[in-house]
């Protein structure tokens, strides 16, 4: 077999609450493919519900259940990166700031905690706002260890 | 998510199950804390032994039911919280803000 520079897998699903399960599962399975522990896996898997669920009830609002969303995964030697796309509402990414968490706990504030959490279990989370063409959040998370790296180059070198 | 009512010792547990996601699991909450509230019971324990997965509008959930709680004059906290759960309670420090019990029978007796 002629060896891949990289692996990617791809998901295109109709954007609805009831299919963030059906998500985590695809990009839970992935991530346990390529040797990320159970802990990670967890990780990986809310950070990616919590960008759906903004994508589902914010650039949708909650009304285009028929509209697609697209999920991406890629794989290098290096990192597992997580690319969600809509074509919904965009926003500013400019306006998303990082909540104060303090201030989060002194209020007992409800919701934009999803913001926190991405920054947060993920290593990096950037966003590509094309207003009318298309929304992306991009989160990566590098392999920690070396036995991870090693397995993902070994399976590209069949 | 389900929600079951156990009333022990002046103390309500709400045994939850499954996935708290918010949307109709907000409601639901909402609705008991609220129902509980009128009916003068202000004692609360959460027995989270059996939520395999909540986001963040799950931990909203239990803020709003906390905050709603503590206006009301009682407390509510935690009991049997899952490693999974736990670590999000670690992450966004919420562990910090509320008493949180090995099992449901320590929690019940922390408010006598």
């Amino acid at each position: 077999m002629k060896s891949k520079s990289k692996q990617e897998y791809k998901l295109r699903i109709p954007s609805q609450t009831d299919n963030l399960e059906l998500i985590r599962g695809f990009i839970g399975k992935v991530a346990e493919k390529v040797g990320f522990n159970e802990d990670e896996v967890g990780k990986i898997e809310l950070a990616c519900d919590e960008a759906c669920t903004n994508v589902i009830k914010h650039a949708y609002a909650d009304k285009d259940t028929d509209k697609a969303l697209d999920i991406v995964i890629k794989i290098d030697y290096q990192k597992f990166t997580v690319i969600v796309t809509d074509h919904g509402r965009g926003f500013d990414p400019k306006s998303i700031k990082m909540p104060d968490l303090n201030e989060y706990l002194a209020e007992l504030k409800v919701g934009g905690l999803g913001i926190y959490l991405m920054r947060t279990l993920m290593d990096k989370v950037d966003y590509n706002i094309q207003p009318g063409v298309r929304n992306q959040v991009k989160m990566v998370k590098y392999f920690i260890n070396k036995e991870n790296a090693d397995l993902v180059k070994s399976e590209k070198e069949v | 998510m389900k929600i079951k009512q156990i009333d022990r010792d002046g103390v309500v547990v709400l045994q939850l199950d499954g996935k708290i996601m918010g949307g109709p699991d907000a409601t639901a909450i909402n609705d008991k804390l609220h129902e509980l509230v009128e009916a003068g019971k202000t004692n609360i324990v959460a027995d989270l032994a059996g939520v395999n997965w909540m986001n963040s509008s799950g931990l909203g959930i239990l803020i709003s039911g906390l905050t709603t709680i503590r206006n009301a004059g009682g407390d509510f906290r935690l009991a049997a919280v899952t490693d999974r759960i736990r670590s999000l309670l670690m992450i966004t420090k919420l562990l910090t803000v509320f008493e949180t019990f090995e099992t449901t029978e320590e929690a019940i007796q922390s408010f006598s």
